[in-house]
C-alpha cells in the first residue's frame, strides 16, 4: 500500500510537470537584465548620448530575449539576456561617469575662481 | 580526374575549416576592447573591472575555440566587449573622482591659502594702522607744541608789543618830559634874557669873568653915610629884584663899595652894611637866602678916580653879581 502511494505521487508530479511545460513559455531570469536597464535609467543614461546608446541596445535585447523564449528558445533567451545586462550595466556606467566627470569640471573650476577671485596665480599642474 | 576530386575535396576541407577558425565580429572587437582598456587607465584605477573583464573574454575564447560559430560565443564575445567598456569607463570615473578629490583639495588648500594672505594681510594692514597712529599721534604732539609754541611766542609778542607800547609810552612821556623841560630852560632863559634887558634899562650891567655884574649907584639907594635905603631906592631894587627872581637860582653876591674918603675900617663896615640892606631886600622879595651873599668891600676896588667928585660917586656904589651858570653848579657840587 505504501509502495502503491509513492508511485501515484510520483506520477503526479510529473503529471504536473509536464502540463505545465506544455502550457507556457519557458522561463527565463529576466531579473538582472531588468535592474541593469534600470539603474542606466535612474542614473540618466537617457540624457548621455554615449550611454543612452547601450540602453537602448539593452532595451532592444530584452525584447529579443522576450521573443526568443517566447519561441521557446530558452537557452539562446538566457543568452541574449546576458547581452542585455551588459549594455544596462555599461550605460549606467557611462552615465554616472558623466555626471563625475561634470562633477571634477565644475569642481576644477570653482578652484580656478576662487583663485581668480582672490587675485592668485593660476595652479601650476 | 581522381587527382582533380582529391584535390577539391581538400580544398573544401580546408575552406571549411578555415572558416571555422575565423573569430566572430563580437569576439574581434572584445580583444580590442580588453587591449584598450588594458593599455588605459584601467589597469592602474579599476584592476578587479579589468580582471572581470580578462575573465569575460577568456570564457569567449574558450566558447570560440569549443563553439566557433555558436550564438553562445557571439553572446560571450559581446559581454566581454562590453565588460572591457566597462572596465575603461570605471576608470574614466575613477579618474573623475580623483580629480574631484584633487579639486576639492585645491579648494580647501586655496581657501587656506587665502586665509593665511588674509590674516597677513590684516597684520600687515594693522601694523600700517598702528604706524599711522603712531605717526598721527606724534603729528599731533608736534601740532600741539607748535601750538603752544604759537601760543607761547604770541604771548611774548603780546608782551613785546606791551613793552613796546609801554616804552612808547615812556618814550612819549620822556620826550614830552624833554620837550616840557626844554620849554621850561627856554621860558628860563628867555625870563633871564628879559630880565637882562631889564637890568640894563635900570643899571649898568656888564659881563665879566666873575658872572654878570649889576651896578647900582650909592647915591641913589643910599642916604650920605648911611646904610638904609631910600624911598626911590626901594622902587629901583623892586624892579631889580623882579628881574633876579627870573633867575633865582643863580647865586648872587651882593658887594658893598665906598669911595676912598674916610677910614678904611669905616668904609668897610659902611659896605658891609650897605651890601646887607641890599641883600635883605632881595631876600625880603622872595629871592632864596642861601643864594645870596653880602660882602663890604670898603674903598679897596674903585672903578673910577676918587679926586673928582664925580669918580667918587660912581665908587660909590652896590654891585650884584650874578653867578655864572657854571659857576653856580660847581658851586652847587661843592
Amino acid at each position: 500500500m505504501k509502495h502503491l502511494n509513492m508511485v501515484l505521487l510520483a506520477g503526479s508530479a510529473l503529471f504536473a510537470a509536464t502540463i505545465t511545460g506544455c502550457a507556457s513559455t519557458p522561463q527565463v531570469n529576466r531579473e538582472a537584465s531588468t535592474s541593469a536597464i534600470r539603474a542606466a535609467e535612474e542614473s540618466g543614461a537617457s540624457n548621455v548620448p554615449n550611454a543612452s546608446l547601450y540602453l537602448q541596445l539593452a532595451k532592444e535585447e530584452l525584447e529579443n530575449a522576450k521573443v526568443l523564449a517566447t519561441n521557446k528558445e530558452k537557452e539562446q533567451a538566457e543568452s541574449m539576456l546576458l547581452r542585455a545586462q551588459a549594455d544596462g550595466e555599461l550605460a549606467a556606467a557611462l552615465s554616472r561617469g558623466d555626471a563625475d566627470k561634470k562633477e571634477a569640471t565644475q569642481a576644477i573650476e570653482r578652484v580656478q575662481q576662487l583663485r581668480q577671485d582672490n587675485q592668485l596665480p593660476r595652479e601650476r599642474k | 580526374m581522381k587527382l582533380i576530386i582529391y584535390f577539391i575535396i581538400i580544398a573544401c576541407v580546408g575552406l571549411l575549416m578555415s572558416c571555422a577558425s575565423v573569430p566572430p565580429k563580437e569576439l574581434i572587437d572584445a580583444r580590442q576592447a580588453y587591449e584598450h582598456a588594458n593599455a588605459g587607465q584601467a589597469a592602474q584605477l579599476v584592476p578587479a573591472e579589468l580582471h572581470k573583464a580578462y575573465e569575460a573574454l577568456a570564457i569567449a575564447e574558450k566558447s570560440f575555440q569549443d563553439e566557433p560559430s555558436s550564438y553562445r560565443t557571439r553572446d560571450l564575445a559581446y559581454v566581454a566587449d562590453r565588460k572591457a567598456k566597462m572596465a575603461e569607463a570605471l576608470a574614466t570615473t575613477a579618474a573623475g573622482n580623483a580629480t574631484t578629490a584633487k579639486a576639492n583639495k585645491d579648494y580647501q588648500t586655496t581657501q587656506t591659502e587665502i586665509m593665511k594672505n588674509t590674516k597677513e594681510d590684516l597684520a600687515a594692514q594693522t601694523a600700517i594702522t598702528n604706524n599711522t597712529k603712531a605717526e598721527l599721534a606724534a603729528q599731533t604732539a608736534i601740532t600741539n607744541n607748535t601750538k603752544a609754541d604759537l601760543a607761547t611766542q604770541t604771548a611774548i609778542t603780546n608782551n613785546t608789543k606791551a613793552d613796546l607800547a609801554t616804552s612808547e609810552l615812556n618814550g612819549a612821556i620822556k620826550e614830552e618830559q624833554l620837550a616840557s623841560e626844554q620849554n621850561a630852560r627856554l621860558d628860563a632863559e628867555k625870563r633871564a634874557a628879559d630880565a637882562q634887558a631889564d637890568l640894563v634899562k635900570l643899571a649898568a650891567v656888564k659881563e665879566e669873568a666873575r658872572g654878570l655884574v649889576i651896578t647900582l649907584s650909592g647915591s641913589v639907594l643910599f642916604a650920605s653915610d648911611k646904610s638904609s635905603l631910600l624911598p626911590a631906592a626901594r622902587d629901583r631894587l623892586n624892579q631889580v629884584a623882579d628881574a633876579l627872581l627870573a633867575t633865582k637860582e643863580r647865586n648872587l653876591t651882593v658887594e658893598g663899595h665906598t669911595d676912598s674918603q674916610g677910614s678904611s675900617s669905616y668904609n668897610q663896615e659902611l659896605s658891609q652894611r650897605r651890601a646887607d640892606a641890599v641883600r635883605s631886600y632881595i631876600i625880603s622879595r622872595g629871592y632864596p637866602s642861601n643864594l645870596i651873599q653880602a660882602h663890604g668891600i670898603g674903598k679897596d676896588r674903585p672903578v673910577a678916580d676918587n679926586a673928582s667928585a664925580e669918580g667918587r660917586a660912581n665908587n660909590r656904589r652896590v654891585e650884584i653879581i650874578v653867578d655864572r651858570a657854571d659857576n653856580h653848579k660847581e658851586s652847587m657840587n661843592k
